[in-house]
Order: structure tokens, then C-alpha cells, then sequence
């Protein structure tokens, strides 16, 4: 894809008028993502049950709330949304007029994505401030960390979007996309380190948690913040992540490509 | 100067999944999908010329869209060559989709809770249309299209013709040089057909840009297009000037007479039919070789106060074209 001049003053326009009638639903909205951001609530009243006074792998109490705390707004942040949003789109044919603009229409999809979380964000942090007078969570937090915290969340975020792009753009193919998006979000919840920090689990399948793309877009900005990773896995984190970006990036713009053949062939 | 617009042997075929309904058929197509090939456009060729009309004609399902989307860019042929203002359409690179606009009835690509003024604002950024230009071109829509306050209110409060009003108007915004409209009129009250009609007829006077349209509603066609083509089933059945499809198509003529008292019609020698008697008023249809000479003996043998020869109206005629009724 090539990044022309009037690309880049579309997507913004296009962001803007996004965001124009996202407020149209803030209230929904907001109850929407109530939800999403409040869950982890749940893992934390679990890890915290198990913790006790004393500590699970080296985490106290205060840790997993800042571990969760900081998951509410990771997650929300890198929220992909495109099978909700894109999917859609590609089903109902209201690709077309799109596909007519001189503009790549996966710019539609991260308009959206942008708008959606910028509006719904506005909302939510209150709710999280809340929580975080409630909680007392310990933030281990540096400057050092917190930088290298805001490349891994925006990396997180263009991972976690082209991943959902790319289950969105099955739409070309089946109306079933769901079902795909479905295992993603399985192995997310295992291995990207929701349900656990990656740190807890078990050996070997910490391995592959590391090694697959899941905890890219959910745990590794998390454990970044909180340094929860030396220098050697902070390195490795970082190259595994910048390579599962690029692996995502090529994989959308394949599947974009073939997507756009079979629509175009079997009738727009 | 070579045509706008240039397509040959232009072939399009889906392939459509087939099962018969039911359950048990629809277990069988589980296991076994059928298919079959459907050859929407089936060879059709045909070049536009720069600020031509161009109506195309046909029955539900005869090709006309698909054919605007192959020229447009959303479908790429299965054979044949297309050639508009010197681009590819399917390659829909940036230059080429900046030069044209596909305006489809029904679509919609404005946001639907949102004045249409941010949609505008939308593709005055994607097509990068500088202030002045986009300033203008608003005007001229607004008072062409008659928009008024229509930009400022949320689409939704719009009504369906209000829509289609911004909607025209937010196609043009990059003041394209070829307009395909798909049905521009459907769903729309006779008044605001006819507006939509004035609307085209005065943009392509005033800017000289090249129109294909598609539509069923004769009444459009005859309103804007000198030039017609004639597509069933995917393939071309007529080329040409509006009235040349009636003289070419129409099997017979319409005679009908005011007679000056009530008399007994004389023998029309099986040369033509009556189809009416109102009072003194008597319809006959001969058959177009025979119209000159029906109407002499009418004239010589009754006490002919009126007498008018007519073409059957253009809905019977492309009828009779589409039934394969004509020569």
C-alpha cells in the first residue's frame, strides 16, 4: 500500500466524522464497553482468592491489581473490533461505494477502530480512576519503562488490527468468519495473558505464549509497564513483536488482495 | 479524440450456487454443491463518445448493472476489453477512480446519523479537492439540485428523493468526468424524477461530462438520452438513436380518428385492426407497411373532423423488443 497525500488527509477526515457519530451512540456505547474494560475484574477477584495474604510465582495481591488494572485499559486499547465493524461490511456489500474512492477501505475499518476507542475511552476512564482508589494496586512503574510501555501498546494495537482485519476479510469468502474469530479470541484468553500473566504459566506453555502472536497484542505492553521482564526477554519480546507486525501486515495485504479478486469476480 | 468510453467484447459469468428448497436439500448441498454458470454479459461492444447520453435499456436482470460495474471497477470481466478515458476500470487506480463515479439507487455512502455536509468533507479530503474548487462545485450542486438547508440536517431526517438529492450531489463533489447512474430515479415521486432527470440533463451541459445510465422507467430515457442500447439477457439487441429502436422495433402504428357524425366503418382489407370506437372517436393499429394506405382510404371513405398517426409508446415497443417479438 502506498501512502499517498490525500490518503492520509482522508483517513483523518474520515476519523473525525467517525468520531462525529460515535457520539450519536456514546450511551450504548459506554455500556458496551463497560463491560469489556470491567471484566478482568473477575480474573483478579480469582488470582486474588489465590493469593491470599501471601503470593502465586512471586505476584502479591497489589500486583495482579496493577497487572488487571493496567489489562483493562491494554485491552481496550487494543480492541479489534474489524469483525464487528468490517465484516460486515464485505457481507452486505457495502463495500462498493468504498472501493470507489481512491482510498485503501481497510482506512474505514481503522477509522472506526480509532473513533470507537477514542470516544469510548473518554467515558471509561473515570470508571477506571474508580477502580484504582478502590484497589491499591503497587505500579512498579519507571520512565524507562513507561516509554518502552507506549511503543509496545501502539505496536499492539496496529498488531491487534490487522489481526482482526484479517479474520474480518474472511467475509469474502464465508459468512461463518465468526467461527474463525472465535478460536483467536480462545487462544488469546489462554496464551495472551488474560486469564493468567504469562509469567504463571506452565513452562512449556509459556514457551509457546511467547512465541505465538496472541501475547503481542494483550500481555507483553503489560508486562513492559509493570517490569515484569529482564532486559534479555524485554529484547526478545520487542523483536518478536515488530516481526509478528510485519508478519501481519504482509498476511492483511495477501488476503486483502485475493479478497478483492474473488469479490470482484463473483459480483460486487 | 478516442471515446470516453470503449468496450469490446465484453463478457461477464458468475458462478451461482443452486439447490433446490428444503431440508433434504439442503443437507444435499452439504455434501455436494451445485453450480451454475450465468453469463450476465454475454459479448456485448460499444464505444461512449465525450458528453454523450447514453441510456441503457432492459428488463430486470438483463446486465445493465453489472455491465456499469465492470466499466466502473468493481468487477472484473470475465473476457473482453474496456477502455474509459484511458484506464483499465478494475486496476481502480487513484487517478482513474477520481475521473469517474458510480451512483447506485440504493447505496448509500453517507453517514447516516451525520449532516451530509461531513460526508462532503469526507471525500473533499479522499479525492483532495482543494477549497476553491470544492466551494464552487457545492454551489453549483446546491442550486442545480436545489439542496438548500438538505446539507445540514442529519441524513437520516432526510427523505427517500432528499437522499438520493445529497446523495447525486456527493458522487460529483470531484466533479467527475464519466457518470454511471444505476436507476438514479428508482423509489422516487414523479416530481422529483423529473427533477433528478433536469438535474443530469443540465450538469451535462454545463460541465460536458459523459452519462450512462441505466433505468426502467421509460420516462428517464426519453428525457435524457438521444442514444440508447438495448441489453436482454446479457446481450445487445440495439444500438442507437431513441427514435430509430421505435421505427426499427414498432411492428405498427396507431391511427385514430375523429369522425364528424357516426357512420359504419368500411372494409380495411384485413391491412389493419380496430381497436376502439368511442363515440366518434375510432383507434386502428396497421401494420407500419400499411399505415399510409389505411389512412388514405380512411380518409377518402368517412367524415374525417380529426385524424392523428402515432407510434405505439416507447413501454410497448421495448415490451415487443424484449419478448423477441421485433423484425
Amino acid at each position: 500500500m502506498i501512502l499517498r497525500r490525500t490518503t492520509l488527509a482522508g483517513a483523518l477526515a474520515l476519523t473525525r466524522a467517525e468520531i462525529a457519530d460515535m457520539f450519536q451512540y456514546r450511551v450504548v456505547l459506554f455500556l458496551y464497553s463497560l463491560w469489556e474494560v470491567v471484566h478482568p475484574i473477575v480474573y483478579l477477584a480469582v488470582w486474588g482468592a489465590i493469593a491470599g495474604e501471601g503470593e502465586v510465582g512471586g505476584l502479591r495481591l497489589s500486583d495482579f491489581a496493577a497487572y488487571y488494572l493496567t489489562f483493562m485499559l491494554v485491552s481496550h486499547v487494543t480492541a479489534a473490533i474489524e469483525i464487528y465493524t468490517f465484516g460486515p461490511m464485505i457481507q452486505q456489500g457495502e463495500l462498493s461505494p468504498h472501493l470507489l474512492r481512491p482510498m485503501n477501505p481497510v482506512w474505514v475499518a481503522a477509522a472506526r477502530n480509532i473513533s470507537y476507542k477514542s470516544v469510548s475511552m473518554l467515558l471509561l476512564i473515570p470508571v477506571w480512576i474508580g477502580l484504582v482508589i478502590i484497589l491499591r494496586p503497587t505500579f512498579s512503574i519507571t520512565a524507562g519503562s513507561a516509554l518502552l510501555f507506549v511503543v509496545a501498546l501502539v505496536v499492539a494495537a496496529l498488531l491487534a488490527f490487522l489481526v482482526g482485519t484479517t479474520f474480518a476479510l474472511l467475509a469474502f469468502w464465508t459468512t461463518r468468519s465468526f467461527s474463525f474469530w472465535e478460536i483467536w479470541i480462545g487462544l488469546t484468553f489462554l496464551l495472551g495473558g488474560q486469564v493468567a500473566p504469562v509469567e504463571l504459566l506452565p513452562g512449556f506453555v509459556q514457551n509457546l505464549a511467547t512465541a505465538l502472536p496472541m501475547r503481542y497484542t494483550l500481555g507483553f505492553p503489560i508486562e513492559v509497564l509493570l517490569n515484569r521482564l529482564d532486559a534479555g526477554e524485554l529484547a526478545l519480546g520487542f523483536v518478536l513483536q515488530f516481526a509478528w507486525l510485519i508478519a501481519a501486515a504482509l498476511i492483511v495485504r495477501t488476503v486483502w488482495r485475493a479478497g478483492i479478486r474473488q469479490y470482484s469476480a463473483v459480483g460486487a | 479524440m478516442p471515446p470516453d468510453v470503449s468496450v469490446r467484447d465484453l463478457v461477464k459469468q458468475y458462478v451461482v450456487p443452486e439447490r433446490a428448497g428444503g431440508l433434504r436439500a439442503s443437507f444435499r448441498s452439504v455434501l455436494r454443491r451445485k453450480h451454475r454458470l450465468v453469463r450476465a454479459v454475454d459479448g456485448i461492444s460499444f464505444e461512449v463518445d465525450r458528453g454523450e447520453v447514453v441510456g441503457f435499456l432492459g428488463p430486470n436482470g438483463a446486465g445493465k448493472t453489472t455491465a456499469l460495474k465492470v466499466l466502473s471497477g468493481l468487477l472484473h470481466p470475465t473476457e473482453g476489453q474496456v477502455d474509459v478515458l484511458g484506464y483499465t476500470p478494475w486496476d481502480r487506480r487513484a487517478e482513474y477512480l477520481s475521473r469517474i463515479t458510480l451512483i447506485m439507487g440504493q447505496r448509500q455512502q453517507l453517514f447516516w446519523d451525520l449532516p451530509a455536509a461531513d460526508s462532503f468533507l469526507v471525500n473533499k479530503a479522499v479525492f483532495g479537492i482543494d477549497d476553491a474548487v470544492y466551494k464552487r462545485t457545492v454551489d453549483l450542486l446546491t442550486e442545480l439540485l436545489d439542496l438548500g438547508d438538505l446539507l445540514t440536517k442529519p441524513v437520516r431526517q432526510l427523505s427517500l428523493g432528499e437522499r438520493m438529492k445529497v446523495e447525486l450531489a456527493a458522487g460529483l463533489l470531484h466533479t467527475p468526468r464519466v457518470l454511471f447512474l444505476d436507476e438514479p430515479t428508482i423509489g422516487l415521486d414523479v416530481t422529483m424524477q423529473q427533477r433528478i432527470r433536469e438535474f443530469v440533463t443540465a450538469y451535462n451541459a454545463e460541465t460536458g461530462a459523459t452519462v450512462l445510465l441505466t433505468s426502467h422507467y421509460m420516462a428517464d430515457v426519453k428525457a435524457l438520452a438521444r442514444r440508447v442500447i438495448v441489453i436482454d439477457q446479457g446481450k445487445l439487441l440495439y444500438d442507437g438513436a431513441l427514435a430509430g429502436l421505435v421505427q426499427r422495433y414498432a411492428p405498427h402504428k396507431t391511427i385514430t380518428v375523429h369522425l364528424e357524425r357516426s357512420v359504419e366503418l368500411p372494409d380495411l382489407n384485413g391491412q389493419a385492426e380496430v381497436l376502439s370506437v368511442e363515440g366518434l372517436q375510432v383507434t386502428v393499429r396497421a401494420g407500419k407497411d400499411d399505415a399510409a394506405e389505411v389512412t388514405g382510404r380512411l380518409l377518402a371513405q368517412l367524415p374525417i373532423a380529426d385524424l392523428s398517426v402515432e407510434d405505439p409508446p416507447l413501454e410497448e415497443v421495448i415490451d415487443q423488443v424484449f419478448r423477441g417479438d421485433g423484425p
